[in-house]
């Protein structure tokens, strides 16, 4: 398959090919417009990127830890997040292709510890999969694992980078910190891709990421619904929204179609799980995204749903005041700091990381939750004694184990399957009846 | 004192957490302050009136107790400190100041604050690039934890009592310098387990008296010839280094370890603080936010690997053995680079991985070896 009109390389081709395939197949399915709705947006992205590429714009590469909407200030920019390969590879079914580019790091010498997500971009770059960026904007969350693939590519690429120091905490001196170094990452954005910054134009992105940004929040309350009206295998992909999407109308399509289809389920009284959902359980830390099926199983065998996890849970604060330029960096700072899906809760104390969790467990009426530790975050695998305590006191049972979102090679799937049906059959299904 | 009673004095004072000197210390009424990272200023509470006291596992039999907070992903240096707290082995310090080096000290300070519980617990937020433009945020926060040091004890730091700290902490760099200076002899007149040895103890025990050994030992090692039996000269890098006995592993392969770059070795000195008329306070940020950048640190890669290229040069070494514990993500991506970029400049490099305080002589033993014998040594 050729992307606007010509041969790209096979890792791109299949992707779009998958996704095609895909939208083809759900196009008409009422059931499937949030996916859909991801699908379109995806598939576009892909023509964006070739689009640019064909036309000779100038790429600025950045990271989940950033959102990228000050860049897009910039008009006539391709934004590239250096995870969007390996997220479309899984999202299509296409695990192989992103296995190939871990074990391409590793046999570079990159630590295997090091997250398979950042371990599959660096081995996207060196199978010279992404266009050479005219320079890079990182911000330092949400781990330590991003800061080793962001030196790793700055030195592999030898283009300009820029960081984004993203404090401990995210109060307002933070916000005024970081707000400060976006407006002094401007010149560096306008020197190396030499356009020029617009304020009006960042205007737009800012109040289209408002518009998203509303529509995640309903979205978000919808789910809260009992039971809960829409599939478990959505909610992770919100985060993949805001990177790729955050200040773009195709965000507020995709964020759209996410709480429409909710919406119009609650409205004909349908359930995510066929039959009646029995139990529904808060996924946090990562999602399988190298399975995304596994959570029709959990529908299917299980009668178990997610209405929310942590790549899902959209923070109140993610409005911004779009009167003043300092508004605007101030707004972008803060969602940065507070709203990013990972960033939110993983790069300050644990208490950002357990109330998050208390909260959506109260919210979503979770009858137990699960602890997915991706084997790279440390930070999560860090604190999961203090995580067990605060659970146990708040009486949710917690079922926690080790896999690896994007390598299905560390804990299969089967052996996920069995964990999960063992603790409901020992731990959930007996509190529940007594109750 | 001669070097041999010098060093077994030291060597007494890394073996376990606590030390005669530092029982001493608070015998004396002395404070301790306990803290984890290069870019923590010891120098403020040096100025305070507390002993700086770096953390480090030594000691720890097991990480058990860390093990029930932590992953086994966390790592093992981290685990053991965290359980020598948990079992109360460190409850001669009077307080704590943490930072965010890495996602595994970030989670050990949550487990200092709500489980160890010692009385004063402070944080600083340490941006991750050493720019001017991030500067004026570390000096805040260096200003926030003076005060809250000064508040928290009733006490007042004045600029004299930064002064004299400067000049303490520098007396100890000038003396860690002059040893690393006898290091690039052909015939270095001491071993890289034993001068590790020496600039450990230099993080745990009060400075005057630590200045004091040391002017005895530089006295006697500059009238000893050394040894030249070594088959290569090489420098240690990477994750910290607080292990002479790791050291002792590759050197009985013949490397002879003539500098390490890594925390607890040379990195955690670095030059003086130059004098000046300009603020105390500034001028200890200034040199810490600013000294030799570390992994976690990001836009300063070059200077990290000129900095490398010169200590080969100046101490005169054929190799650099970079060692890294096990899942620490920090290290991970300059090993990664570092690789490259020393193949690129034909520094002979060798990638090790470890545990912390699990002997590993035998892996060692055999990586150091064939690395050796390629280089034709
Ligand atoms: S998944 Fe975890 S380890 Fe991977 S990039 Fe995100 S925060 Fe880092
Ligand atoms: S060795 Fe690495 S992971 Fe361990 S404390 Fe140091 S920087 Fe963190």
């Amino acid at each position: 398959m050729t992307i606007l009109g010509k041969e790209r390389k096979e890792d791109w081709e299949v992707v779009y090919e998958g996704a095609t395939g895909l939208i083809d197949l759900y196009e008409e399915d009422p059931e499937s417009k949030g996916m859909n709705s991801i699908l379109i947006g995806f598939r576009n992205f892909i023509d964006d990127i070739f689009a640019a590429i064909d036309e000779g714009k100038p790429f600025v590469w950045h990271n989940c830890g950033c959102s990228p909407e000050l860049i897009k200030g910039l008009d006539g920019v391709q934004t590239m997040p250096i995870e969007v390969l390996t997220v479309l590879q899984d999202l299509v079914g296409e695990v192989d292709f992103t296995v190939a580019l871990i074990d391409e790091a590793e046999s570079h010498g990159v630590a295997p510890e090091v997250c398979s997500i950042d371990k599959a971009a660096v081995g996207a770059v060196l199978k010279d999969l992404y266009p050479e960026p005219a320079c890079m904007l990182y911000h330092n969350t949400p781990c330590d694992s991003q800061i080793a693939a962001i030196k790793s590519l700055t030195e592999m690429m030898k283009k300009p980078m820029r960081l984004m120091d993203v404090p401990y905490l995210s109060t307002d001196r933070e916000v005024k910190y970081l707000a400060k170094q976006l407006q002094e990452g401007i010149p560096f954005l306008e020197e190396h891709t030499g356009l020029k910054f617009d304020w009006d134009k960042f205007r737009e992105v800012r109040e289209e990421s408002n518009r998203t940004a509303e529509y995640l929040r309903d979205w978000n309350e919808l789910r809260r619904h009992r039971p809960c009206p829409q599939v478990s295998k959505i909610v992770a992909l919100n985060t993949a929204l805001l990177v790729a999407f955050s200040g773009e109308p195709e965000g507020t399509k995709i964020a759209k179609g996410f709480r429409d289809e909710a919406k119009e389920r609650i409205e004909r009284g349908e359930s995510a799980v066929e039959g009646g959902e029995e139990y529904r359980a808060i996924w946090y830390q990562d999602p399988v995204w190298w399975d995304l099926q596994f959570y029709d199983w959990m529908e299917s065998e299980l009668k178990l749903v997610i209405p929310m996890d942590l790549f899902g849970y959209y923070a109140p604060e993610a409005l911004i005041d779009t009167s003043t330029p300092q508004s605007m960096l101030e707004g972008l700072a803060r969602k940065n700091l507070k709203v990013l899906p990972m960033s939110r809760q993983f790069k300050g104390p644990i208490d950002y990381y357990i109330d998050d969790y208390l909260r959506m467990c109260a919210d979503y009426e979770a009858d137990f939750a699960i602890f997915a530790g991706h084997v790279a975050c440390k930070h999560g695998l860090g604190g999961i004694g203090l995580f067990r305590e605060a659970s146990r006191e708040a009486g949710i049972p917690l079922l926690y184990f080790e896999f690896d979102m994007f390598d299905p090679r560390v804990t299969s799937a089967e052996a996920i399957q069995e964990e999960i049906t063992h603790f409901i059959e020992d731990i959930v299904a007996p509190v529940k009846e007594t109750v | 004192m001669g070097k041999n009673e010098i060093l077994d004095t030291l060597r007494e004072v890394i073996e376990r957490p606590r030390n005669a000197y530092l029982d001493r210390w608070r015998g004396n009424g002395g404070k301790v302050m306990g803290y984890y990272c290069s870019y923590i200023p010891e120098e403020v509470f040096t100025a305070a009136g507390f002993l700086p006291y770096r953390l480090r596992g030594a000691g720890s039999k097991d990480s058990s107790d860390g093990d029930a907070y932590m992953s086994s992903r966390i790592c093992t240096f981290v685990r053991h400190t965290v359980s020598l707290a948990l079992r109360n082995e460190l409850d001669f310090l009077d307080g704590v100041v943490l930072m965010q080096n890495c996602d595994h000290i970030r989670r050990a300070a949550d487990i200092f604050a709500k489980k160890v519980k010692v009385p004063f617990n402070s944080f600083l937020s340490v941006p991750r690039a050493p720019q001017e433009r991030l500067f004026q945020w570390y000096l805040d926060e260096v200003r926030r934890l003076k005060s809250e040091i000064e508040s928290f004890f009733g006490l007042t730091v004045t600029n004299a009592d930064l002064e004299k700290a400067i000049e303490l902490h520098n007396a100890t760099r000038e003396r860690i310098a002059r040893l690393y200076e006898l290091r690039k002899r052909d015939r270095p007149p001491i071993t890289g387990e034993e001068a590790l040895g020496v600039t450990i103890a230099a993080h745990l025990m009060p400075k005057g008296e630590f200045n004091n050994l040391i002017d005895d030992l530089l006295i006697d090692l500059d009238g000893k010839s050394g040894n030249d039996t070594y088959r290569a000269r090489i420098i240690v890098t990477g994750s910290e280094m607080d292990d002479p006995e790791y050291i002792a592993s590759i050197e009985k392969q013949g490397a002879l370890s003539v500098a390490e770059i890594a925390c607890f070795g040379q990195r955690s000195f670095g030059d003086l603080i130059p004098a000046g008329d300009g603020d105390s306070l500034e001028r200890i940020a200034r040199h810490k936010f600013f000294q030799i950048p570390c992994a976690r640190m990001v836009e300063c890669f070059d200077e990290q690997v000129e900095m490398l290229k010169n200590t080969v040069r100046d101490f005169n070494a054929h190799a650099i053995i970079f060692q890294r514990i096990k899942f620490c993500d920090p290290w991970a991506g300059d090993g990664h680079s570092l690789y490259w970029r020393m193949k690129q400049e034909g520094i002979p490099f060798l990638s090790l991985e470890r545990e912390y305080k699990v002997p590993a002589a035998g892996q060692v033993g055999t990586r150091v070896q064939a690395f050796l014998e390629q280089m034709g040594k």
